[in-house]
């Protein structure tokens, strides 16, 4: 495939981080970059591109057998077809987006673009190594079986991820009210970034943030409370070794302690934080915490998914 | 991998050494300065809300603290601009290695190995017992 959204856009990539990077400097938009900050994100970045090559035979592959058993014949030519990939390649990013944050398995592969304490271009650029060897490519799969040609689908992802950078700014406040109600945005993303337990667990959304709306995990960046960016746990280290593989050396050591095939399960499948006796954190665990310190915010809050459960019983 | 991957690649290595060199000259960093005994009472807060503090102990560089609560450790340690917390048991913290003013303070952690506190004392004198 000669058209990728991702290497034709690299040179726009560069110059929109010396633009931020110089409005910072001059003052002018609300920039902050550290130098081994920085270095980590572009190295986890160039690092990417590499790993992808790993397991990118096997993705094609897979795609390539599951469109030979495809239900329809869908042209690339047809306008359609691009609108319908635009929306399922979203939707389906929704949904990978989501299992990247809930589920520890995948969290591992997706942690290290959530490692930085910065949020600007180049955390953009953080981007995992371990995500092809986690699998999540697989989710896209089914639309390459509904008939979607493959090369539609990686362009439509590639555009989805070009799309991604600009949004992580913090130079940019608000977009148009319009804008902000049916697409990403910077503020959207900063609450996704964002460590503050009320902000946890939020804004999945690749181009549309009407996913989040309708799946009841949308949550609006609040002037009162500002956006602190990096992990829960955020790491001591800048070693890009530490930030692609500390969560994978941390299920193999919670492993290695399992008592039960069922604990091991909770290691590997259950929400980040997750331990047997619940002596960890996970997200809804500091979201509820929070809440019961906050009440009178929390009301004005996203409800945590338990919270829903319990209101709909 | 293909010559023109590796064109490609060898040129992104340029742009990022490029990148990282005008962000060095540019100094746009969060300032951070010294800590003190209030700012670290703020961010222990804002790490560990609402546990209460018998003691805290500001590093002499002001690049971290420790404080205890209960039977815990609260550690906070500078990372660049920002920085990262743990918790560990007060007895651990107590009996971490402490040579040439710099407290070592194991975190147990591949995220977080250790971390490293400058301090004029060691156990503190006041908590010592």
């Amino acid at each position: 495939m000669d058209f990728d959204p991702v290497t034709l856009a690299t040179p726009f990539f560069i110059l929109a981080i010396i633009l931020e990077i110089a409005l910072g400097r001059l003052g002018r938009a609300k920039a902050n970059y550290e130098t081994r900050d920085t270095l980590t994100s572009l190295t986890m970045g160039l690092g990417s591109t590499v790993a992808g090559l790993l397991t990118g035979g096997a993705v094609v592959a897979a795609s390539l057998w599951v469109y030979q058993h495809r239900l329809f014949d869908i042209p690339m030519t047809a306008v359609w077809a691009w609108a319908a990939v635009f929306l399922l390649e979203d939707l389906t990013y929704y949904w990978f987006h989501r299992i990247s944050h809930e589920r520890r398995f995948w969290w591992a592969a997706h942690v290290n673009h959530h490692s930085s304490q910065h949020y600007n271009l180049s955390t953009a650029l953080r981007q995992t190594w371990t995500g092809g060897v986690a699998g999540t490519w697989l989710l896209w799969l089914p639309l390459s079986f509904l008939g979607f040609p493959p090369a539609m689908v990686a362009i439509q992802k590639g555009i989805s991820l070009v799309y991604q950078f600009w949004i992580h700014t913090e130079a940019i406040g608000r977009m148009p009210r319009w804008f902000e109600a049916v697409f990403n945005t910077p503020s959207h993303h900063r609450v996704h970034h964002a460590r503050n337990p009320r902000y946890l667990d939020r804004n999945y959304a690749g181009i549309l943030i009407v996913w989040d709306r309708l799946f009841g995990t949308f949550q609006p960046e609040l002037d009162e409370e500002a956006c602190r960016y990096g992990i829960v746990k955020n790491l001591t280290s800048f070693n890009p070794l530490r930030v692609a593989f500390h969560e994978w050396a941390g299920i193999g050591r919670d492993l290695l302690k399992a008592r039960s095939p069922r604990e091991a399960a909770g290691y590997l499948f259950g929400p980040p934080g997750w331990s047997p006796d619940g002596s960890r954190e996970t997200s809804d665990m500091l979201r509820a915490q929070w809440a019961a310190a906050n009440p009178e915010a929390a009301a004005g809050s996203t409800p945590t998914p338990d919270a829903r459960s319990a209101s709909r019983a | 991998m293909n010559t023109a991957f590796l064109i490609q690649f060898a040129a992104s290595v340029l742009a990022v050494g490029g990148l990282v060199l005008l962000v060095a000259w540019a100094r746009i960093a969060r300032p951070t300065p010294p800590l003190d005994e209030a700012r670290a009472r703020a961010l222990i807060a804002e790490e560990f809300p609402g546990r209460a503090l018998e003691g805290v102990w500001v590093a002499t560089d002001g690049a971290g603290a420790v404080a205890r609560s209960g039977a815990a450790a609260l550690v906070i340690c500078r990372v660049g601009d920002g920085y990262a917390a743990r918790s560990v048991p007060w007895a651990q913290a107590l009996s971490s290695s402490f040579r040439d003013g710099r407290l070592r303070v194991d975190l147990g952690e591949v995220a977080a190995p250790r971390a490293v506190l400058t301090l004029e004392a060691w156990p503190p004198k006041n908590l010592a017992a």
